[in-house]
């Protein structure tokens, strides 16, 4: 085995690459489409929910169907703010004039992930 | 029994209108009375692949127009017998067709016919949308790369929810794949995605594979669908497909590299 092929033995192959990138892109395209018709409701509500409670951000929210060969997999993944930003009881975020950039929020955030609404 | 199949893809140029000539021809071959309609209104190539552009008076929007009687319009092949094909206009826009003018023809067709096989345009639209609308059965057409697979599984998502079936509560529209230009030895050395991982991200059932052939452009040259080359592999490919398209079971050739002997080489720089 020459030098070259003992460094490309670990690298991916074009092909492998090509599979998970289509995997990846194709998860997302999928929800909403080919899932069942309640699947975006679904998504909706789940967001009303949290939003009453936290301060969410639209953009940080994914939503994730995989399908399986008999069982697919719903996963909401929902980036909460950082804690002082927390509603307080009267129903406002703490500092929402002063919220820091997008980029530290991020940094900043939990991110909770939800996984295991399953269908058939 | 499945009556109208659609051949579809999304992405333009993977070989819906070659497999829609070569299975059409096929069915044929064993006995089936079938025809192959062309819905790719404006860019009429399917009389060219069949070899019949010269015998093309009327065509499929005429017959939905009143102009002309569906008799009048079909091409009878040939070659090849109980094989008919349904030109398209090369004048006129995907607008032509209508829902309800496609179904009228549609019921005529499938009076007359056991099979009716829709060769689909490329892209999600009217025509496109107009091709599956109507169909029992899908052929996915799908090359092995990135944006092919990409549009098959939106055309996928396109028939679980607009087809006819799907709006109507049937049963869905079955739908098997159909994986073309192939090429075992690029999928060896890890530069084309391989078959399998193409059925496990579209989850769906393989028709067939049909390799990548030199065969196709000669048989399209000369206006001969490429399964009635029957020394070509890709001509073989087909009527394996065929085969299992009515439940045979045939063992799936050309998805691994020909064995490199000398003596291989040499046959294949005769071939
Ligand atoms: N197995 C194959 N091996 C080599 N070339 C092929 C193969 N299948 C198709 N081709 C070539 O690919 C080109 C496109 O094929 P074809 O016209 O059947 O595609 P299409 O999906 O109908 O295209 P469009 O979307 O424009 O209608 C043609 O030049 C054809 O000869
Ligand atoms: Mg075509």
């Amino acid at each position: 085995m020459s030098i070259f092929n003992f460094f490309r033995s670990s690298a991916k192959t074009p092909a492998t690459q090509a599979k998970e990138r289509l995997q990846i892109v194709m998860a997302h395209e999928r929800v909403g489409r080919s899932g069942p018709d309640y699947l975006p409701m679904l998504q909706q509500e789940l967001l009303a929910v949290i939003a009453k409670y936290v301060d969410i951000d639209q953009n940080k929210v994914e939503v994730k169907l995989d399908r399986g060969g008999d069982c697919s997999t719903l996963e909401v993944n929902i980036e909460l703010p950082q804690p002082d930003q927390e509603r307080k009881p009267d129903g406002k975020p703490a500092n929402a004039e002063s919220k820091p950039p997008l980029k530290q929020a991020a940094a900043g955030g939990a991110a909770l992930t939800k996984g295991g609404i399953k269908r058939r | 029994m499945s009556k109208i199949i659609v051949m579809t893809s999304g992405k333009g140029g993977v070989g819906k209108t070659t497999s829609s000539a070569a299975f059409a021809t096929g069915l044929a071959l064993r006995g089936f009375k079938t025809v192959v309609i062309d819905f790719d209104v404006g860019l009429r190539n399917l009389d060219l692949v069949m070899g019949c552009e010269r015998r093309v008076v009327f065509d499929f929007i005429n017959v939905i127009n009143g102009e002309a009687k569906l008799n009048q319009a079909l091409i009878k092949d040939k070659r090849v017998e109980n094989l008919y094909i349904l030109p398209t206009s090369q004048t006129r826009d995907k607008d032509a067709l209508t829902k309800d003018g496609v179904d009228r023809i549609l019921k005529e067709l499938v009076k007359e016919f056991d099979y009716v096989i829709c060769d689909s345009p490329a892209g999600i639209e009217k025509g496109a949308l107009m091709a599956l609308y109507f169909a029992d059965h899908a052929i996915i057409v799908t090359n092995p790369e990135v944006s092919s697979v990409r549009d098959s599984d939106r055309i996928l998502g396109v028939l679980n929810a607009k087809s006819r079936r799907a709006e109507q509560g049937m049963e869905p529209v079955t739908q098997q794949l159909l994986l073309t230009r192939y090429d075992p030895e690029r999928v060896e050395k890890g530069e084309m995605l391989k078959v399998d991982d193409v059925l496990e991200i579209l989850s769906i059932n393989l028709l067939g594979v049909i390799p990548e052939s030199q065969a196709v452009l000669r048989a399209s040259n000369i206006g001969m669908p490429v399964i009635l080359d029957e020394k070509s592999n890709a001509g073989q490919a087909y009527l394996d497909a065929v085969g299992r398209f009515l439940g045979e079971d045939v063992e799936h050739r050309f998805v691994k590299p020909e064995k490199k002997g000398l003596f291989n080489r040499l046959l294949r720089r005769s071939a």
